[in-house]
């Protein structure tokens, strides 16, 4: 059953600009996400909130996301870093990765599908553009497509 | 912007491909589905084989749309095969759209590398949402790999 209803899964937004950061916070709002974000600046940091270390060991307080929304160029691990490691792990790899960033190189963008990444897409300059990516992110992501089943730990379900 | 406007459609039933034609024609999207009807037929026409060796005529799509329970060869067989090509055809993105919602086809799905997953909706207005959906996000804001060579 995927359609009951429960507490939207989180989603993980990993972009170290403050800029791009708050207009996209401002398109989730507007565009009515209610999903919990947790938006992580350091690539670093990143790999840590998902292999749940360190200061992320809490799953609760810091849970597996449904979608990983992420920037390339970041201080500390690349984008690209993450998502080859990301693929490489059980409880991690069918976590469904959307690339955003400037960075339009075709050699680039095939280096991102050649990781992992679901889907690449370049972040809109202004504003508008931005709110209206991520209303579409919202239908087909956490709307239409269905998600990966995540961790099948012992937590007395089923 | 991405000028590849061919989908690609492998749907073993007529009624469904019917069903899913008529969506995409009825959202009125500029898109071009070409339909293929069982797996190997897929391989065979994404591997540029025989009757599919003129890629003028039959060009690698944008979208690869995969139905899983497929004759002669599954949809997941298909996709397997695709993401162990050792040339740039192996990123082409693949979206299941099936009936089944069945979480081990789902995980099996998204551990073979498939872009994204989608269930087929019951009523023909869900499916021409879906048909929109689909065509905003991979045909128009999604970056496409180069999947030519």
């Amino acid at each position: 059953m995927t359609n009951e209803v429960k507490t939207p899964g989180t989603i993980l937004l990993v972009e170290d600009d403050p800029g791009d950061t708050a207009l996209m916070r401002r398109g989730f709002e507007k565009a009515g996400v209610l999903n919990p974000i947790q938006h992580i600046t350091h690539g670093d940091k990143a790999l840590a909130y998902l292999a749940g270390v360190n200061e992320y060991a809490d799953r609760t307080a810091y849970p597996l996301p449904v979608l990983i929304l992420l920037d390339l160029k970041l201080p500390g691990m690349t984008g690209l870093e993450i998502l080859r490691w990301v693929r490489t792990q059980r409880d991690l790899r069918r976590i469904p990765a959307v690339v955003l960033t400037m960075n339009e190189e075709p050699d680039t963008i095939n280096a991102a599908y050649d990781a992992g990444a679901n889907s690449y897409l370049l972040k809109p300059g202004d504003r508008k553009g931005i709110v209206e990516m991520i209303n579409t992110i919202q239908q087909y992501w956490l709307r239409l497509n269905e998600p990966p089943q995540l961790v099948m730990r012992a937590q007395g379900q089923e | 912007m991405l000028t590849n406007k061919l989908v690609l459609l492998v749907e073993d039933d007529p009624a469904d491909a019917r069903l899913i034609q008529r969506a995409f024609d009825n959202a009125k999207l500029d898109i071009d589905l070409t339909r293929l009807t069982n797996g190997d037929d897929a391989v065979a026409y994404l591997g540029g084989k025989p009757p599919y060796d003129n890629r003028a005529l039959y060009p690698i799509p944008a979208v690869l749309l995969l139905d899983i329970k497929l004759p002669r060869r599954s949809g997941l067989e298909v996709l397997s095969w695709l993401r162990n090509q050792h040339y740039a055809l192996k990123r082409l993105p693949v979206v299941i759209l099936t009936s089944s919602r069945h979480s081990i086809d789902v995980n099996r799905a998204y551990d073979l590398g498939v872009n994204s997953y989608l269930a087929k909706p019951e009523s023909s207005a869900d499916l021409m949402r879906l048909a929109e959906t689909f065509h905003s996000y991979w045909m128009q804001l999604n970056e496409n790999p180069d999947v030519q060579n």
